[in-house]
C-alpha cells in the first residue's frame, strides 16, 4: 500500500516564517545610512572612505575571530558587525586616521559586543561605546575637524555645536540649511540632517523601527532648547541649530534605537526617548564635553533592561480597572499579612 | 464596523479559491478514527461483518462531551482496530470496505417544517449529526450551544478564514450561500437569539456580496467585513472585531456572552437538519509545493492521505512536513497513512522550500514579537524564561495565556522556535500541576493514615 517512504519533520508551529530575517534588518539599517555616507564623501573626500573601510573589515574580523577562537558558530552572515562598523566610522571625525578606528572595533566588538554573547545580549550600544572609548583615548585626534574640504582657517573649523556651547556662546557661522544639509565640519555620519533623516523614514516604512524613540527624543530635546534657551539669541533658533547640530540626529534614530541596548515596550521605548532627550539637554548644558548624545545613550542603555520590566504591557482582556484592582488587592495582602505578624 | 485588535501580521496568502471544487470518490477503503472530537473518544456500534449505509451512526458515546461518528460510504466492515489518527497515536478506528453504491441512511429524516424553529430538536439533531467545530478545533457543537444558553446574548459565525492557502469556508459561502444562511438561522434559533453576525474577512469580497445580496436580514444575519489580518479568526479576536468585547485571560467566550462558530460547522448543521445527511463530509484544501497541483475538494472523513496525495497527481518534490489545517496554526502529521477528519480543513504538504529554520536562533532584542502579539504579551520574555525554565517568571508573563496563533514566531527575525516553546510551556505547567495535585494527595493520605 505504501508507495514510498517519506521521512517527516517534527516541525515547529508555526510551518511558515516571514522572509525577512536578522540579516535582512541589518542589511535595511545599512541601505538607510547610504545617504549620509554619501554626504560624508561629499563633504570629506574619497579619502574619508578608508577610516570606514578599515573599520568595517577589523569589525567584521574580530567578530568571525572572536567566534572561531571561542568555537561558537560563526555570526559575521547576519551583517550586524558590518553595521557596527560603518556606524563606528560615521561617528568619527572624517580625516580620522586609518588605524584609529581598528582599537575602537576591537573595544565595540570583542569587549562591548562578544564577551557578553554577541548579537541582542550586549547592554551596550558597540559602536557608540567604541566611539566613547576613542574620545576619551584620542581626544585630540578625535576632535580634529580640519578634514572638512569647506575648511579655509581655524575659526571655521569649529563645529556648530562647539560654537553654541563656547564659553561665550555664539551663533554657529554656517547658516541653517548648510547644516541641515551636511555643509558643515563634524564627523563623518553626522554632518547631514537631511540625509540622516531619510533614512529614518526609510526605517520606519519597513517598520525596522518604530517611531517611540525618535519622536520622543527629538521632541525632549526640542521642548527643553525651547523653554531654557541660551546663547542670547532667540529661543526657536537655538532650539533649531541644538537639532541640527552634534550627533543628536544619527544617535537618535540609528544608536538609540538599536536593538539590544533598547526597551521592547511602547511605554518603555517613549520613557527612553525622554531619558535620552533630557541627558543629551543636561550634558550640553553642564557637561564637560560639547555632545552630549553619546554619553546620554551610553547612560540609557543601563536602564534599558529595567524599563522593559517597569513596563510589562497590559495583556488583551485586561482592563485598567483590572489592574487597579489586582494592586489593591496585592497590598491589602501585604498590609494584613503585616498586621498578622505583628499580632501574631 | 469591526473593531481593530493590536498586532497580527500578513502572511503571504497564497490562497487558490478560483480552483473548482473538485469531489473526491470515496477510496475503496475507509479507515473511520473513533475519536474526531474533543472529549470522550466513541465505542464502535458495528462489528467486523456488519453491513453499513452511508450515514449510519457507527460510533456513539453518551457523555455530553462528545459526537457520535457515522460511516462516510456504505459498504463492509472489515476490521475495527487501532489505526494511525492524524494528529499522532494509534486510535481505535473503524475500517470499511467500500462498496461504491453510497446507500444513504434514512435514520435521520429531515426535520419537518416545525421542528425547523424548535430550540430542542435542532440541539438534538446536531448531536445526532455529529456536528463539531469544523474550524479545527472540533469541540462538540451542541454542547458548545446548550453550554451558552442563558449566558450568550451574541451568536458569531466566523467566515475570517485568516489561515493562508485554505480556501474550504470561502467556497462554501459561494457555492451554498443560502444553505449557509438557513444553517446559520438554525444555529441562532438552537441558541434562542435573534440576530447573529457572520464575520468575513475582506479578501473574500464576492462572497460577501452574494451573501448580502441574498438578504441575509431574512434570516436574522449580519455580514460583518473585516480587516485581512491574521490571526483575524481567532475565536477571541473574532468576538473583539465584532463586539469590542476582551476575554478575560483563562476565560471562555460565553463569559463575555459570545459564541463562536465555524462557517462549515453552518452548513454542516443545514444538511443535518434540511437533508438528514449527518457530519460525514467537508471540504478542504490541499496545497503546498510538494504537490502537483493545489485542489480544493469536498472529501469523505477517513480517507487516508496517500489517496488524497494521489488525487493531486501525487508529488513532485520530496516532502518534507505533512500539515494538517492552516500552515500558521496546524499540526504536523507524520505517517501518510493518516486519515482526514472532521476538522481537518486542509492539507499542506510542504518540501524545504518553505522551511525558514536556521541553525542558531538568536534573540536580538528587537521587539517585533511584542508588535505583532494580538494578546499584547511578551513574547522574548516567555521565551527567555521558558528556555530556564522558571515557572514563576513565566506566569508573570502570562505563558498560559498565549493562544498559539503564531504571530511571533513567524515574525521573528532571529527565528526563535517561539510558539513552539508556549505550547511546551503549556504542557510542563499542566505536568506540574498534576505532580503537585499527586503529592498534595499522598500527603493527604499519609496524615490520614497517622
Amino acid at each position: 500500500m505504501t508507495p514510498k517512504e517519506y521521512t517527516f519533520d517534527a516541525g515547529y508551529q508555526p510551518q511558515v516564517r516571514a522572509r525577512r530575517g536578522t540579516r535582512e534588518i541589518m542589511l535595511d539599517v545599512i541601505i538607510a545610512l547610504l545617504p549620509a555616507v554619501a554626504v560624508g564623501v561629499w563633504q570629506f573626500g574619497f579619502a574619508a572612505l578608508i577610516p570606514v573601510a578599515t573599520s568595517i573589515a577589523s569589525c567584521v574580523f574580530f567578530e568571525w575571530g572572536y567566534r572561531k577562537l571561542m568555537k561558537k558558530p560563526s555570526s559575521i552572515g547576519d551583517l550586524s558587525a558590518v553595521l557596527t562598523g560603518l556606524l563606528l566610522a560615521m561617528t568619527l571625525p572624517g580625516n580620522t586616521p586609518w588605524w584609529i578606528p581598528i582599537i575602537g572595533a576591537f573595544f565595540s566588538i570583542v569587549l562591548v559586543k562578544q564577551l557578553y554573547g554577541g548579537i541582542g545580549k550586549n547592554f551596550l550600544n558597540p559602536a557608540l561605546a567604541g566611539r566613547a572609548f576613542l574620545f576619551a583615548s584620542y581626544a585630540t585626534i578625535m576632535v580634529n575637524w580640519n578634514g572638512w574640504l569647506g575648511s579655509v582657517d581655524a575659526v571655521s573649523t569649529a563645529t556648530p555645536l562647539a560654537q553654541l556651547y563656547a564659553a561665550e556662546p555664539t551663533a554657529p557661522t554656517i547658516s541653517m540649511l548648510d547644516m541641515f544639509l551636511g555643509k558643515m565640519p563634524g564627523c563623518f555620519g553626522e554632518v547631514s540632517t537631511l540625509a540622516l533623516l531619510l533614512g529614518g523614514v526609510y526605517l520606519l516604512c519597513r517598520k525596522v523601527i518604530t517611531w517611540h524613540i525618535p519622536v520622543s527624543c527629538f521632541a525632549t530635546v526640542a521642548v527643553l532648547t525651547l523653554i531654557f534657551g541660551n546663547g542670547g539669541m532667540n529661543h526657536v533658533d537655538w532650539m533649531l541649530y541644538n537639532l541640527l547640530s552634534g550627533g543628536l540626529v544619527l544617535g537618535t534614530i540609528f544608536m538609540a534605537t538599536d536593538y539590544s541596548t533598547s526597551p521592547v515596550t511602547a511605554r518603555g521605548r517613549i520613557i527612553y526617548g525622554i531619558g535620552i532627550g533630557v541627558l543629551t539637554v543636561v550634558i550640553r548644558y553642564f557637561g564637560g564635553y560639547p555632545e552630549g548624545n553619546t554619553f546620554a545613550i551610553l547612560i540609557m542603555n543601563c536602564c534599558a533592561w529595567f524599563l522593559d520590566q517597569l513596563t510589562q504591557p497590559r495583556q488583551f482582556g485586561v482592563t485598567r480597572e483590572d489592574v487597579k484592582a489586582k494592586k489593591a488587592a496585592a497590598k491589602a495582602a501585604k498590609k494584613e499579612a503585616k498586621e498578622a505578624a505583628a499580632n501574631g | 464596523m469591526p473593531f481593530k485588535f493590536h498586532g497580527g501580521v500578513h502572511p503571504d496568502y497564497k490562497k487558490a479559491p478560483d480552483v473548482p471544487v473538485t469531489f473526491i470518490t470515496p477510496p475503496p477503503q475507509v479507515v473511520v478514527p473513533m475519536a474526531q472530537h474533543i472529549g470522550a473518544p466513541c465505542k464502535p456500534l458495528v462489528a467486523v461483518g456488519d453491513q453499513v449505509t452511508m450515514g449510519q451512526k457507527i460510533g456513539e458515546n453518551e457523555a455530553p462531551v462528545s459526537a457520535p461518528i457515522h460511516s462516510p460510504v456504505s459498504g463492509k466492515v472489515i476490521a475495527i482496530e487501532p489505526r494511525p489518527h492524524p494528529l499522532g497515536d494509534m486510535i481505535p478506528a473503524v475500517v470499511i470496505e467500500n462498496d461504491g453504491l453510497d446507500t444513504p441512511c434514512t435514520d435521520l429524516a429531515p426535520l419537518t417544517e416545525e421542528e425547523l424553529n424548535d430550540q430542542d430538536a435542532i440541539l438534538i439533531r446536531i448531536r445526532e449529526a455529529g456536528i463539531v467545530g469544523m474550524g479545527g478545533a472540533m469541540f462538540p457543537t451542541a454542547f458548545k450551544i446548550r453550554g451558552g444558553l442563558g449566558k450568550v446574548d451574541t451568536l458569531i459565525i466566523n467566515g475570517a478564514e485568516c489561515e493562508p492557502y485554505l480556501n474550504g469556508d470561502h467556497l462554501t459561502m459561494l457555492n451554498h450561500p443560502e444553505e449557509l444562511l438557513k444553517g446559520i438561522q438554525l444555529a441562532r434559533i438552537a441558541s434562542g437569539l435573534d440576530k447573529a453576525y457572520y464575520g468575513i474577512e475582506k479578501n473574500k469580497q464576492d462572497a460577501i456580496d452574494l451573501l448580502n445580496s441574498l438578504h441575509p436580514e431574512q434570516y436574522g444575519v449580519e455580514i460583518v467585513p473585516e480587516e485581512v489580518k491574521y490571526p483575524q479568526g481567532g475565536e477571541k479576536l473574532q468576538i473583539k472585531a465584532i463586539t469590542n468585547r476582551e476575554v478575560k485571560p483563562g476565560g471562555l467566550p460565553a463569559g463575555v456572552g459570545c459564541n463562536v462558530i465555524s462557517t462549515q460547522t453552518a452548513y454542516a448543521i443545514y444538511r443535518a437538519c434540511y437533508e438528514g445527511v449527518p457530519c460525514f463530509e467537508r471540504t478542504l484544501t490541499m496545497a503546498g509545493s510538494a504537490i502537483a497541483h493545489p485542489v480544493n475538494a469536498v472529501c469523505r472523513v477517513g480517507t487516508p492521505f496517500s489517496y488524497l496525495v494521489e488525487q493531486c497527481g501525487g508529488f513532485v518534490k520530496e516532502p518534507k512536513k505533512v500539515v494538517l489545517g492552516g500552515p500558521m496554526m496546524g499540526l504536523i502529521a507524520t505517517n501518510l497513512e493518516a486519515v482526514n477528519i472532521k476538522g481537518t480543513a486542509g492539507i499542506l504538504f510542504f518540501t524545504e522550500e518553505e522551511d525558514r529554520t536556521v541553525e542558531n536562533p538568536t534573540c536580538i532584542h528587537c521587539g517585533q514579537c511584542l508588535t505583532v502579539c494580538p494578546m499584547k504579551l511578551e513574547p522574548l520574555y516567555m521565551y527567555k524564561y521558558f528556555q530556564k525554565r522558571d515557572f514563576e517568571k513565566m506566569q508573570q508573563y502570562h505563558v498560559l495565556d498565549c493562544i498559539e496563533c503564531g504571530c511571533c514566531s513567524y515574525n521573528c527575525p532571529g527565528r526563535l522556535p517561539l510558539t513552539h516553546s508556549f505550547k511546551t510551556a503549556k504542557i510542563l505547567f499542566a505536568v506540574r500541576a498534576a505532580e503537585e495535585k499527586a503529592r498534595a494527595e499522598a500527603a493527604a493520605k499519609e496524615a490520614e493514615h497517622k
